[in-house]
């Protein structure tokens, strides 16, 4: 029998991607970002999870699956769109292998590309029937796997809370979505970039969420000082427990100098075929307007420093990735080891990460995780895996600290989401969430008196079932035949409609993932656009809701277009 | 089939393609369009034949009435209703495609003043007036009012109160300000300052309006605001306790004598504890794209 362990690793990964939904075109390069996460993060992360459950490994692993990333995992069209992907793949590695004969070890890594595409349809398709949720679903409901929820579209917080309503309805959407999707109230969130401020403990607390995972100065510089610092949570004065990442094992995988990753036998991120092969040949499969594109194949490993890339081979980055494992392991060792000779309480180390790092950025990561956890299940006894929930329930005791003002953003504050790049942005935003505060403000009880219209249907009216399937009784009204309906009666639900869709448009600006895009400078005319769009998406409507114009067919191909949450009811911004 | 109705057909297809402003981006969508155009130019082909005799003269009339349907204009989409005959009315009902192209508002024409925070001393704030209030201005102090005044931000400090002026010019609409306490209640008021005689404002300053307050972020370890009794929480019973912090019980908090939080931090954080309260921030991760994704 295992003996009790002195102290704690959680591993959080936050998976998230911005709403890229564009059924009016295949030719947003955007879209790709998803299919990339799916074939390189998301399934083998389950994959390797299923291994270590099939192997009897006892492991915990958190994860924040976000708002918008389930929307799309959850959108049949982007989930057919994914399928092509995957088919597209499998047909140019089928023709690598014809291609490749000159060189067997990049033969070789032809076949495994088409094995690895062919069995990620297997996958997709025949296990999970074009619905990963379920599988990470079925991690959580057999106790390894905890997932937390996020802000609805992953709005920055310290930028939106100068309307408060406006960080409300990210937190409520959130929990809304993931209770959608994984049936139970999440009790910890991924705050969106790691931006903590106080002002959203209340919202939190309203919402039921117990624990957030703040940058590790979060903690550090938390009012008092913690005495523990990041090596246990804190509680604020209004309940809301923060967990802070560990600085050490962070910069470990993420040093730029000897960070894991930069491994010479790991796969070379940006030698891929898309660049390298013929252009007529490869021209079927890199963007539509024949711009080169990342294809997902890639025949070289990092080597060096150097531009002359040596051919990728498997078993050796295999081999690396179980060298770093046992570094990872014996690190932890000793920071445990050592924390624990003056702690009164077993520490506990928090490695949050981008889930996209490991397999997108990461080749080997998901591999490197697997081993890792297999080592601390087999190989050591001093530490074990633990998610933030069970730490909290096996140790409630923590010091009242308020978290400090940070995100995990360069310098820690909001530079990234807040710069002379973009911030003609920040007053739209601002405008755009006062607006729709107001539109609820007008419109609540008029939605609420429909509501009340709708339950005197109740065992009257074989609508009213219909009505009510799903949480908000006015759902799924604009899908059906409205023939029993009256023209005043449709008018109305026509309105609810218009201003459900308001809270899409202004929800889906609110991303901090255009921010970041602008700072960054790449994609950045995508996201100045969808910034532009949303804006203009959301004012057109707000004024014909005012004007009593609204648009039918305009309305509708915005539902279409931007179709998150298609549940949600904007009486949440009241 | 006959040349003529082909041509017919591509005259009501474009027709039909431009009259919904459907823009049609796949070959799937193409062939959805061609079915039901093919349905319209089944039904509608006899009475076509023998209505025109010359296929020259259908698609003259064709292109005129597709030219008498107005495209959407650049900023929005147009609402004109369709003018084409009823019979090729008959819309693709899947997919509704809309063409929008928006710019983003150049102001919203309000009087205003927020404040945000970039770092624990770096304040972000924009402003504008609108043009009711300044003509206002204008009405009370004069037509040269706003060349007789200059525009002026007042950082107030709640936390620490003091406040200080610092002047800008009216061709910006926001500004960075560097402040110098971190973790303090920061408030902007926006005003007008007198810069001649020719203008009559009591003190010579007029309060235009104020922003909402914000909290600069802390930027160091609040060693200083460990109080002697040190509160805790068991979050399971919400019970609070406290535990006594001074030199002579330490053992109370760590299991080792002689041990502070400082102490404890520079064991603990070796490479990342700069000085007494400072911790290297730079974050790894956001030196190294994490992925081509963002």
């Amino acid at each position: 029998m295992k003996k009790q362990p002195q102290g704690y690793v959680s591993f959080v990964l936050h998976a998230h991607l911005p709403f890229i939904h564009h059924p009016e075109s295949k030719d947003y390069l955007e879209e790709q970002w998803l299919f990339e996460a799916i074939s390189e993060t998301y399934i083998p992360l389950l994959l390797n999870f299923q291994k270590l459950v099939e192997e009897k490994v006892d492991f915990r692993i958190t994860m924040s699956m976000t708002p918008p990333l389930l929307n799309m995992l959850d959108n049949r069209l982007l989930q057919e769109r994914y399928i092509d992907y995957l088919k597209t793949h499998i047909e140019l590695a089928e023709k690598e292998m014809k291609r490749t004969t000159y060189d067997e070890r990049v033969n070789q890594l032809s076949h495994y590309y088409f094995n690895r595409y062919s069995n990620d349809l297997h996958v997709f398709h025949d296990i999970y029937h074009d619905n990963i949720i379920q599988g990470f679903k079925h991690f959580q409901d057999i106790g390894v796997l905890e997932i937390i929820t996020c802000g609805a579209t992953h709005g920055y917080f310290p930028i939106l809370y100068v309307n408060e309503k406006t960080i409300r309805a990210q937190i409520g959407v959130g929990v809304q979505t993931y209770e959608k999707y994984f049936g139970r109230k999440p009790r910890g969130i991924w705050l969106p970039e790691c931006g903590y401020v106080p002002e959203a403990d209340k919202y939190l607390k309203e919402f039921g969420i117990d624990y957030v995972i703040t940058e590790s100065h979060g903690v550090l510089y938390a009012d008092p000082a913690p005495i523990y610092g990041t090596l246990s949570p804190i509680v604020s004065p209004n309940g809301v427990i923060a967990f802070g990442r560990d600085m050490d094992s962070s910069r470990q995988v993420w040093s730029s100098i000897n960070g894991y990753p930069g491994d010479y036998n790991y796969r070379e991120f940006y030698r891929d075929i898309g660049y390298d092969a013929d252009y007529d040949y490869i021209k079927p499969y890199i963007a539509v307007n024949g711009v080169r594109v990342n294809t997902g194949i890639k025949y070289h490993r990092i080597t060096g420093p150097t531009e002359n890339k040596d051919i990728y081979n498997v078993q050796w980055a295999k081999d690396s990735a179980e060298k770093q494992a046992s570094h990872f392991l014996h690190s932890r060792i000793d920071q445990i080891t050592q924390a624990c000779t003056y702690m009164k309480k077993p520490p506990i180390v928090l490695c949050p990460y981008d889930a996209e790092l490991y397999g997108h950025w990461w080749y080997e990561g998901p591999y490197w995780l697997y081993i890792l956890f297999k080592k601390i299940y087999y190989d050591q006894d001093t530490f074990a895996l633990i998610t933030p929930s069970e730490y909290i329930d096996k140790f409630p005791d923590m010091q009242v600290c308020s978290p400090c003002r940070s995100s995990w953003g360069a310098n820690g504050y909001s530079e990234v989401w807040l710069n002379e790049t973009n911030d003609y942005a920040h007053r739209h935003l601002h405008k755009i969430g006062d607006k729709m505060t107001e539109l609820a403000y007008e419109y609540a009880s008029f939605a609420d008196d429909l509501d009340k219209e709708f339950e005197t249907w109740k065992g009257s009216s074989p609508l009213y079932d219909y009505i009510h399937i799903n949480t908000t009784p006015l759902r799924r009204l604009q899908n059906m035949k409205l023939s029993v309906l009256t023209k005043e009666q449709k008018e109305k639900i026509l309105l609810i409609r218009a201003l459900n869709q308001c809270a899409r448009e202004l929800l889906l600006l609110q991303s901090s993932d255009w921010l970041f895009i602008i700072t960054n400078g790449t994609m950045v005319d995508y996201a100045k656009k969808r910034i532009k769009d949303h804006t203009g998406r959301f004012h057109k409507l707000y004024e014909q809701i005012k004007n009593h114009t609204i648009d039918k067919k305009f309305l509708q191909s915005l539902e279409e277009k931007d179709c998150i949450f298609p549940e949600i009811d904007f009486r949440i911004y009241r | 089939m006959p040349r003529a109705t082909k041509d017919t057909k591509q005259a009501i297809e474009k027709k039909e393609k431009r009259n919904t402003k459907k823009v049609l981006t796949s070959k799937a969508e193409m062939k959805k369009v061609e079915k039901k155009t093919n349905k319209i130019t089944e039904a509608t082909k006899n009475k076509k034949e023998s209505a025109s005799k010359s296929k020259s003269v259908k698609t003259k009339q064709t292109k005129l009435s597709v030219s008498d349907v107005p495209i959407k204009s650049k900023k929005g989409v147009s609402t004109t209703k369709n003018k084409l005959p009823t019979k090729t009315q008959k819309q693709p009902t899947k997919k509704v495609e809309v063409l929008e192209y928006y710019d983003l508002p150049y102001r919203y024409n309000e009087t205003i003043v927020k404040l945000l925070y970039q770092t624990p001393t770096t304040l972000f704030v924009y402003w504008d007036i609108s043009d009711e209030d300044k003509q206002k201005y204008i009405e009370q102090y004069g037509e040269y009012f706003f060349y007789n005044t200059k525009p002026v931000l007042i950082v107030k400090n709640k936390t620490l109160h003091y406040q200080y002026e610092i002047e800008i010019n009216d061709f910006a609409n926001s500004w960075y300000l560097q402040v110098k306490d971190s973790k303090c209640v920061y408030e902007i008021e926006l005003g007008r300052k007198a810069i001649n005689q020719y203008v009559t404002i009591p003190n010579n300053y007029l309060s235009v309006t104020t922003s909402n307050d914000i909290e600069s972020p802390n930027d160091h370890v609040l060693i200083e605001n460990l109080k002697p009794e040190i509160t805790f929480q068991n979050v399971k019973t919400k019970e609070y306790y406290t535990k006594q912090f001074d030199p002579l019980s330490l053992e109370k908090i760590y299991k080792k004598e002689n041990i502070t939080v400082k102490k404890f931090y520079q064991k603990m954080y070796k490479t990342a504890f700069v000085d007494a309260k400072h911790f290297d921030l730079h974050n790894p991760s956001s030196g190294n794209p994490t992925s081509t994704f963002k």
